[in-house]
């Protein structure tokens, strides 16, 4: 009896050690701004343009309410607005309160995001035709040029932006069409009212009060949405209101470090990037980006959300309606008119950046673990690899590596030699990585503490002393990222003078940048917190992480005298982030759902810039069986970003510790990547010339193919392969759709399929589904080395697949594979055709 | 078919982009990389070669061509064109390597001969002969070593064999022992039940005279016996209250307090029963700390397992569910957020909560959650184990409840293992001065006559101080035979080990090996378990479970419970030594230990002659020109 007792709390624990603190984070009805915006009636927006003008190149106006407001009310003071155009068919919107009316603090916008070299390509716009809206009486509309074909309307009463395309009027993208758009004005806090927000035992001061906004956002002849990451759910977004959806939370932007996320929730995890793409079956696309780093909630709206309120639109119905709302900051928006996907995420990257180049080895394969131990540890599995032959390129070292949790420091015991344990690897060819985070011990014996902390250089808390909160080290303090001046000291701080037993081979991984704080509200820093001029971590929180790894990345540029390429691997991540490094999709589990939701994840992410980016290789938490760690690696070999990690409590699971067999199915699929590297690297020089993503959804290289809309099982990697994983346990078949008219070749077997159709394969063991499209060259190294250093002068293997024209084309771009010497041309790049 | 056709592979020569490489990859010497033992097999035939694996043919311009054509890689055993290639380098003076074709010309020097390198961009000396020197003095050290573990494991064995034949005469001897003394035991008995016959006798006699006298009493004691009764029952739910009642939450106590001091049974009955006395805690409102109700159900579910039937559990554990549910969703009533859900925040310092949600992910008591480094600041890592472990359980009954029953459940589990292995712990006490000696046997079988002599059984009253005599020669018996008894089934377990094919492990028995590692003390005792002890602290890393990979590794299992890992065990590598010693202790997985044990016991006469052997095959290969001084 004792014993099943015991069985059966055991199996009772192990549910809830394995479950998610839903109610340690904020849901919309508990976060008081969401909760209102969410109740906000279609058409309750009075605002009306007024004082409509060309100023500046812009086009100008002021929103003021139509209807005088009741007298009890603080006055609405008139917003600015203005309308800017910028070359290739974007559109820029911002509004924000008067600062000529004195408004109580300036409302934050995010530095340092937009490319310094965008305002460069503003269109000065000279003047704006008006014209009547018919049936509209007070209907006047402001028309400005976009570009060839289309145009930015802004329509004064009620107040709308929208931008069209010329030819029959069609409309692209719309905002506060459905005069939803709110915008609460600082004000001064009247003697009853009381600011303050609780939860779970945190206290926000919120000493400048209510200052959300929220307004609608349409797309029009569109199918689906996508991006917004970083959530753990679908590529193409569900709706999260209206007929058919029971109760969702909206998706949440809002950077956190949760412990074991669960595989399909809107809610908000590691990273934020306000950045949304439609895609519909005109083949088109468009695009719309917020830049606003405070906590968003964006809800995707179900078809006939607002049948109720009878407001009257242009009747489509391809339209899609969303809903966005933010704590704090201002409007500043962007529209990209598209019109292919490719288009839209140009668009997207002319204002945020291009993805960085990476290093050639950081395209490789990855072995991390929470923890390799010691030197000798280290040795034993640099070895093992060898032993059993198998590629690898770069070590990684988690926190224990560190003496007592302060970054750049050796635990003396573990790592007494960390310059020869560096150098042993580099004589291989291979890097190693370590662990720096942004919580700095406070300890006065750290000298980066001290410096720190005599400089003034803390995030500081709301009564203005050096915020303290608790992560890995025990009580810590955060740089204040934020300022410029501040990160440049911090990225003064990897260079090998100051990291002692770097080397040159060394590079960087930014953990808990959310930050992470594991005594906060949330598990992160409170919103009342204090950056450079008085900025709250409201208004900035998405971004701090973005900051982080800007300033990591720019230290390891430093370091080479701006010679080497660094190599950054976030958690925490922001539009833009694509400039600094690679991300991973954080925390994850071994387990097949995992698996599945990795491809969505990283699809989103790839779709708004972050093309450099995977999901940890055998899940993070938990053991996963043989198979699905088998299944993981031959997926996770077409990930940009390719790294097998696992947490501290977990078995060894290094690929040759599951038995010969498996060993050979884990070397076959890692030496897929390794032969792949040519075709990845040149795959990310594309994303770095085009921001067009290594891995990419379908219907980016097929955009009037319906049926691989809402695909995301499978992935494009480039325009040539197809790649479809294996999501359960013991799969004997697949549904694989292959999209197009032309012809898919297995990649193993060479059997050719039909396109156009979904094809059911018999599945093995040995690979997963993995095609390339007729009419495509995919450069390959066939010859296997310990790391890809050994690879530079191995020949190359061309795989020819031709079109039913009896052709062919395809790329190759190679150069030194780690400096920035490509960028004064010393690279070759080949399209062959025909 | 057509289809299939186009699906064309082309190989491009890299001359065009880095020209010096490719056509120099192929080397001179066609047969390079070729074993001794394979040149016949691309010598021989005539110009055209099969690959092994039967797939193809090559012809002989094609071999050693930096183009691979045969899947297995019989046509490139000298470059790096086929992966499945191996490239064997000679290193005279040193030991042949077989390497993966991986490493040809890839810029590192893998074989001391240097053949691995000859595309002229790497330089790799001959290093053959000096490496060879290190390799083979380390190899002569170790052929002493062994040459003399090979001795000293033969004395081993021998006096394990002197030692078996003693252990199992010594048990042959015991058994007749118990034979004898069993027979006595039963004759004793059948005198002492003859002797209570005689008393019972005696006392119905007595009972009947007195019968009259107590019947008149009868009737006015019927009202006093339901009082005791009562008294009874009562006394049974205090005590069980008092075990269940140890740990010293609050709340807990007061309800208990009610339990005692309530005059009336019924009110006792209903709060005793396990659903009413949770449900109560957790309703109670003044109830503050969320972790009382949890701990109680975990106490609980303690006191039902020893006797529970199926339904207690379930119903303990929809009691756990119940309790989870009204935590984690505050939607079934949800109060004011902030009320609902502080709860958890509430009454923590904010250091005390960073603590515990940083051991999420690290599982580690919160107490340590500062890093290793910080024991002088850390004083709870001294603490005895008791007061640690009982922080540990509030801490984690107060955030976790997963990770709370677990750990509960877990020192459960641990101390029952504990129970059985002191039970085992008898045979290893072997300063037992030796009792095969006779002499208590003669002594018992003495006295025995003696009694025989003396007793009169018919003798009526039974003479007291006789009878008397009899019980405890009859008691003193008895637990001689159970000491007996016990030393036999332990002998007998004993003998049951593998002590190896030779018995070449008979000196472990008994023996613990202690190794210290930083501020861990690691203890191996063969044929029992393994524990690491921290201060006062042991963890049991595992209890012995056999022997592995031929005689070569000792395996320990089951040992203590690992947070969200798999119960503690521990392999220990047998290593040819002249020393029982244990030389390394590591923890390559969380909670996965491997030890390395150096013996003689492992130092067997066909490995030395191996070794030997490739010492001599090592001098043979001396180069010329080189003198070893």
């Amino acid at each position: 009896m004792k014993r099943i007792a015991f069985f059966f709390l055991l199996f009772l624990a192990s549910q809830t050690v394995h479950s998610w603190k839903k109610d340690e984070f904020r849901a919309c009805d508990q976060t008081p701004f969401c909760k209102r915006a969410r109740f906000r009636k279609p058409g309750s927006c009075t605002l009306i343009a007024t004082d409509v003008s060309i100023s500046d190149g812009d086009l100008t106006a002021k929103l003021v309410p139509k209807a005088q407001q009741d007298h009890d009310q603080d006055p609405i003071k008139p917003l600015t607005l203005s309308v800017s155009v910028y070359q290739d068919g974007i559109l820029r919107l911002k509004i924000d309160e008067d600062p000529s009316l004195d408004p109580p603090k300036k409302r934050f916008q995010v530095p340092d995001v937009i490319l310094p070299e965008f305002e460069s390509k503003k269109l000065w716009l000279q003047s704006a035709s008006t014209e009547k809206l018919d049936g509209n009486i007070a209907g006047l509309s402001s028309v400005v040029y976009l570009s060839d074909g289309y145009e930015a309307v802004l329509r004064h009463d009620p107040f709308e932006v929208y931008v069209r395309e010329k030819a029959g009027n069609r409309r692209v993208v719309s905002l506060n069409s459905h005069g939803l758009f709110d915008f609460e004005q600082l004000r001064v806090k009247k003697e009853d009212e009381d600011w303050e927000e609780r939860f779970r035992g945190h206290t926000d001061t919120r000493p400048y009060g209510p200052q959300s906004i929220s307004f609608d956002v349409s797309f029009y002849e569109s199918d689906f949405v996508y991006g917004i990451p970083e959530h753990a759910s679908s590529f193409a977004l569900k709706p999260t209101r209206g007929p058919g959806v029971e109760e969702s939370e909206p998706y949440r932007l809002f950077n956190l470090d949760v412990f074991e996320y669960v595989h399909d929730s809107p809610f908000g995890i590691y990273g934020s990037i306000p950045f949304m793409v439609s895609h519909g079956k005109s083949g088109k696309s468009s695009g719309f980006f917020w830049l606003n780093a405070a906590e968003m909630q964006i809800d995707v709206l179900a078809k006939g959300w607002d049948a109720e309120d009878g407001i009257l639109m242009p009747i489509d119905q391809n339209r899609i309606d969303t809903f966005w709302m933010t704590e704090a900051g201002i409007v500043d928006t962007f529209f990209f008119i598209g019109p292919g996907p490719k288009d839209v995420v140009k668009q997207y990257m002319s204002v945020t950046g291009l993805p960085a180049m990476p290093q050639l080895f950081s395209t490789a394969y990855h072995q991390c673990r929470w923890n390799y131990r010691d030197e000798e540890d280290v040795e034993n599995v640099d070895s093992k690899f060898d032993e059993h032959d198998i590629p690898y390129d770069v070590l990684w070292l988690d926190i224990e590596h560190t003496d007592g949790k302060r970054y750049f420091t050796w635990d003396k015991l573990l790592f007494p030699h960390p310059e020869e344990m560096q150098r042993k690897l580099a004589a291989k060819g291979r890097h190693m990585v370590t662990i720096v985070d942004p919580h700095i011990k406070r300890d006065d014996s750290f000298d980066l503490h001290k410096d720190a902390s005599q400089r003034g250089y803390y995030v500081k808390d709301a009564t203005g002393k050096d915020f303290d909160g608790w992560c890995w080290p025990g009580s810590s303090s955060y740089p204040d990222v934020l300022n410029p001046e501040i990160r440049s000291w911090w990225s003064e701080k990897f260079s090998y003078k100051n990291y002692v037993g770097s080397t040159p081979s060394l590079y960087i991984w930014n953990d808990m940048n959310e930050p992470s704080v594991f005594n906060g509200p949330e598990v992160t820093m409170p919103r009342d917190v204090l950056h450079l001029g008085g900025v709250e971590h409201r208004e900035l929180h998405n971004a701090y992480g973005y900051y982080f790894h800007m300033a990591t990345a720019d230290g390891l540029v430093k370091r080479g005298d701006g010679k080497d390429r660094p190599f950054v691997l976030s958690r925490a991540f922001f539009a833009g982030s694509q400039r600094y490094g690679a991300v991973w999709t954080g925390d994850n589990s071994a387990d097949w759902d995992h698996l599945r939701v990795s491809v969505p994840m990283i699809l989103s992410l790839g779709l708004t810039g972050m093309s450099f980016s995977g999901a940890d290789v055998g899940g993070f938490f938990g053991n996963p069986e043989p198979e699905l760690l088998v299944r993981w690696y031959q997926l996770g070999a077409y990930y940009p970003f390719f790294r097998g990690h696992a947490h501290h409590d977990t078995k060894r699971r290094e690929p040759w510790l599951f038995g010969e067999r498996n060993t050979a199915l884990m070397r076959d699929a890692i030496r897929i990547r390794y032969t792949l590297l040519p075709y990845f690297y040149t795959l990310f020089r594309e994303a770095n010339v085009t921001g067009v993503p290594v891995v990419r959804p379908l219907w980016m290289e097929f955009p009037s193919d319906e049926a691989a809309f809402s695909n995301d099982e499978a992935f494009m990697v480039g325009n040539s392969l197809l790649v479809q994983g294996i999501y359960e346990t013991r799969a004997k078949h697949a549904s694989v759709y292959l999209p197009g008219k032309e012809s898919w070749y297995d990649l193993r077997t060479g059997t050719a399929y039909k396109g156009g159709k979904t094809h059911k394969l018999e599945v093995s063991e040995e690979s997963i589904p993995a095609f390339q499209r007729a009419g495509t060259i995919v450069p390959r190294k066939d010859r296997f080395r310990r790391s890809s250093t050994q690879m530079m002068h191995d020949p190359f293997t061309l795989v020819i697949a031709l079109n039913t024209f009896q052709e062919a084309e395809g790329e190759l771009y190679l150069d030194d594979g780690k400096s920035f010497d490509f960028k004064q041309g010393a690279y070759i790049h080949r399209c062959e055709g025909r | 078919m057509r289809v299939h056709s186009i699906f064309i592979l082309l190989v491009f020569s890299i001359a065009l982009f880095l020209p010096s490489s490719s056509s120099s990859s192929a080397p001179k010497d066609t047969f390079l990389g070729i074993s001794p033992q394979d040149e016949k097999y691309y010598k021989s035939s005539s110009d055209s070669i099969s690959c092994k694996d039967g797939s193809k043919k090559f012809s002989k311009s094609q071999l050693n061509d930096d183009f691979c054509d045969c899947p297995d890689g019989t046509d490139e055993p000298g470059t790096s064109a086929c992966p499945a290639a191996k490239f064997y380098c000679k290193n005279a003076g040193h030991i042949p390597q077989s390497l993966f074709s991986s490493r040809v010309n890839d810029g590192i020097c893998d074989c001391c001969d240097g053949s691995d390198e000859y595309n002229g961009k790497g330089k790799c000396p001959n290093t053959c002969w000096e490496d060879g020197k290190v390799a083979r003095d380390k190899l002569v050290k170790k052929i002493a070593t062994y040459k003399e573990g090979a001795t000293l494991r033969k004395v081993e064995i021998e006096k394990a064999k002197l030692a078996i034949a003693k252990d199992t005469a010594k048990l042959t001897k015991l058994k007749n022992e118990e034979k004898i003394l069993k027979g006595r035991v039963i004759e004793l008995k059948e005198l002492k039940e003859q002797i209570e016959k005689a008393e019972e006798k005696v006392r119905l006699q007595k009972e009947k005279e007195e019968k009259e006298k107590r019947e008149a009493e009868e009737a006015s004691k019927e009202k006093g016996k339901a009082d005791e009764e009562g008294k009874v029952e009562n006394g049974e739910v205090e005590e069980e209250s008092s075990t269940e009642n140890e740990p010293t939450e609050g709340k807990h106590d007061d309800i208990i307090g009610n339990v005692e001091d309530s005059s009336s049974n019924e009110a006792v009955k209903v709060e005793h029963s396990d659903a009413g006395l949770a449900a109560e805690v957790e309703n109670d409102p003044s109830s503050k700390r969320e972790g009382a109700p949890v701990s109680m159900v975990e106490e609980h579910v303690l006191e039902n397992t020893a006797s529970s039937t199926h339904t207690d559990v379930s119903s303990v554990a929809t009691e756990i569910d119940h309790d989870d549910g009204s935590k984690i969703s505050p939607d079934g009533d949800r109060k004011p957020e902030s009320e609902a859900s502080s709860e958890i925040s509430d009454g923590l310092s904010r250091e005390e909560l960073g603590r515990i949600v940083a051991s999420r992910w690290t599982g580690e008591s919160t107490e340590n959650q500062g890093g290793k480094k910080d024991h002088a600041d850390d004083s709870h890592e001294e603490m005895p184990k008791d007061t640690h472990d009982e922080q540990y359980d509030h801490y984690a009954s107060d955030t976790n409840e997963g990770t709370g029953k677990y750990n509960y459940i877990d020192d459960e589990l641990g101390e029952g293992y504990e129970e059985e292995s002191y039970d085992d712990t008898t045979p290893y006490n072997y300063d037992e001065p030796d009792l095969s000696d006779t002499s208590w046997l003669e002594k018992i079988q003495q006295t025995f006559r003696n009694i025989l002599e003396t007793f009169n059984l018919f003798q009526t009253p039974v003479n007291i101080s006789e009878a008397a005599g009899v019980r405890k020669e009859f008691d003193e018996s008895s637990a001689k035979l159970s000491k007996l008894q016990s030393r036999i089934s332990s002998l007998t377990k004993k003998l049951n080990h593998d002590f190896g094919p030779e018995k070449e492990f008979y000196a472990f028995y008994g023996h613990c090996f202690e190794i210290k590692q930083n501020k861990y003390v690691y203890k191996v005792c063969p044929y029992k378990e393994a524990s690491q002890e921290e201060g006062y602290t042991t963890t049991r890393l595992g209890s012995w479970d056999k022997f592995e990979d031929s005689y070569r590794v000792m395996v320990f299992s089951n040992g203590d419970g690992c947070w969200n890992g798999p119960d503690r065990s521990m392999k220990v590598k047998l290593r040819c030594g002249l020393k029982n010693e244990i030389t390394n202790v590591d923890e390559p997985s969380r909670c996965e230990y491997v030890a390395s044990l150096s013996t003689p016991a492992v130092c067997v006469e066909d490995k030395l002659k191996e070794l030997q052997h490739k010492l001599d095959m090592m001098n043979q290969e001396q180069p010329r020109g080189h003198d070893e001084l």
